[in-house]
């Protein structure tokens, strides 16, 4: 279960396309632009869907996420140079299909400084090499392959608008909730936190 | 992640980004790897307003680069007549063809078999990729590749940063208002009188004498450069007494250089010539105040004229 996040020590449920959920904490999810835009004022009932990706990726995108939690506030995107270690490291263990999961991922989820990244160690890739070079180092798409990318896409953003409407309605729901009298609003964050706390008891 | 990258199998918005952070020579050679890359580019629409296109057409080259000229990339066309291939040449496609390119340490070198072709095509894949406007360089006016180049890209509708023409070629161009900066040689012809049916934003005239005080009222430039004119102080006088009664509505700084502007008893606005210098005059709705400065170099008197709004 999930509720309002209003410290770093609460914990969200996070469910991937094979329906497997695991938590993260609410300061390395409020990284996620996407997430803050849905859920972050108004909580979610359940785990938090997201589906289309699996549960490989998006421990691999919230591992960036709660390390990055304590490093100084983004400021832009960083060259690769800059990168720390630990950033290297998280990039060096990921095969080329990892990589393209978490980019893709990471651009759903609006993570600024991970996608950020991702961008600039594809660009460093082409950076300084003429076109002959260049078509040696990334694959050039079939017609089939370039129909198929702008399926999933679609698909995507078809995705995308139920969440977002959604979570409009949802938002509904709150400002209903705000215009409740006082002692009721109370009963009702008190139940949301009993379902919350034996969320995690059960587990 | 040693196997070929698929590149175009990112999202558009992560392709957008990673296109940003090339190189302008970086993006022009990544354009040239597939029809596909390149509409990806194209796609992301890049509104590079610091980038110009600069075409030379005595070398047959084209320079693009940023504002400070710290980001720079040649390209050269070069004549297609395949002995001048070699190991390293490779097709590229560009505008609906595949030519043969060979790359250099400064930029490319493409092989086409008709010059003004290559250019247009050349010019037209640049413009696509940053959506800026071209410069043509000022060596270039005597051309014979240029008229018709120029002349097909005025028909394209395309948008010139500066363009240097000779004033022969006034006729050619049928709107000088995608023109940001003109610049016009003008050489002696009795039995050429050129016509304006449109004005650039800014206008430079070499050897000027041609251009009346005529031309000068009619002209909607926000800046004017008269070099060699012919212009006296009378009409100075109608110049002053028109702006003041609300005529170049646009002009924010003119320049007249003229032997013909002098301290010969004859008043401007009421006062002989030397007074003029560093006066601020008023218009008459008082919403516009005109400083002028007066120099004089190799007998020529000059005069600038600024105009700000008060």
């Amino acid at each position: 279960m999930t509720s309002p996040a209003s410290s770093s020590e609460v914990k969200y449920l996070i469910e991937s396309s094979e329906g497997n959920t695991f938590d993260v904490s609410g300061a390395a999810l409020r990284q996620s632009n996407t997430f803050n835009a849905m859920f972050l004022n108004i909580g979610a009932d359940g785990p938090i869907p997201f589906t289309d990706y699996n549960e490989a990726t998006l421990k691999k995108v919230f591992e960036y996420c709660e390390h990055s939690v304590n490093e100084e506030n983004y400021s832009g995107p960083k060259h690769q140079d800059d990168l720390s270690k630990w950033d290297l490291n998280f990039f060096n263990e990921m095969d080329q299909k990892m990589f393209i999961d978490v980019i893709n991922a990471s651009n759903f989820l609006d993570i600024e400084r991970l996608t950020s990244y991702c961008c600039e160690r594809i660009a460093r890739m082409l950076r300084g090499k003429n076109t002959q070079e260049m078509i040696k180092v990334i694959t050039l798409p079939t017609a089939e392959e370039l129909e198929a990318k702008q399926k999933v896409e679609e698909k995507k953003a078809a995705a995308a608008k139920k969440v977002a409407e959604k979570a409009a309605e949802t938002a509904e729901k709150t400002e209903t909730l705000e215009e409740l009298p006082v002692q009721q609003l109370v009963q009702t964050t008190r139940n949301k936190l009993t379902r919350k706390y034996l969320s995690f008891s059960n587990e | 992640m040693s196997s070929p990258f698929p590149l175009l199998r990112l999202p558009g918005v992560i392709l957008c980004e990673v296109f940003k952070s090339l190189s302008i020579g970086e993006k022009i050679q990544l354009s040239l790897c597939s029809t596909k890359i390149s509409t990806q580019i194209n796609n992301a629409q890049f509104y590079s307003h610091n980038v110009i296109v600069n075409q030379d057409f005595l070398s047959h080259k084209i320079r693009i680069h940023s504002e400070n000229n710290k980001d720079v990339f040649e390209i050269f066309i070069c004549p297609d007549i395949g002995k001048n291939h070699n190991s390293n040449t490779q097709r590229c496609p560009i505008a609906c063809c595949t030519v043969p390119v060979i790359f250099i340490p400064t930029g490319i070198k493409i092989f086409w078999k008709i010059y003004s072709e290559g250019f247009l095509s050349v010019i037209q894949h640049l413009l696509k990729v940053f959506q800026c406007k071209i410069s043509i360089n000022i060596n270039c006016y005597c051309s014979n590749l240029f008229q018709q180049t120029i002349s097909k890209l005025f028909d394209l509708q395309l948008e010139f940063r500066t363009l240097t023409i000779k004033i022969q070629h006034l006729t050619i161009y049928n709107n000088l208002g995608r023109v940001e900066d003109l610049r016009i040689f003008s050489l002696p012809d009795p039995e050429f009188i050129p016509v304006f049916t449109s004005w650039p934003q800014k206008i430079t005239i070499m050897n000027s004498a041609w251009f009346t005080l005529e031309y000068l009222l009619t002209c909607t430039c926000t800046r004017i450069f008269l070099e060699d004119s012919l212009l006296g102080n009378e009409d100075l006088d109608e110049i002053l007494k028109n702006w003041k009664a609300g005529g170049f509505p646009n002009l924010e700084y003119l320049y007249i250089e003229s032997q013909r502007i002098s301290d010969n008893g004859s008043t401007i606005l009421g006062v002989n010539l030397l007074k003029l210098r560093g006066k601020h005059i008023k218009n008459n709705d008082r919403s516009k105040k005109l400083v002028t400065k007066l120099s004089t170099k190799f007998g020529f008197e000059r005069i600038e004229m600024s105009v700000t709004v008060v």
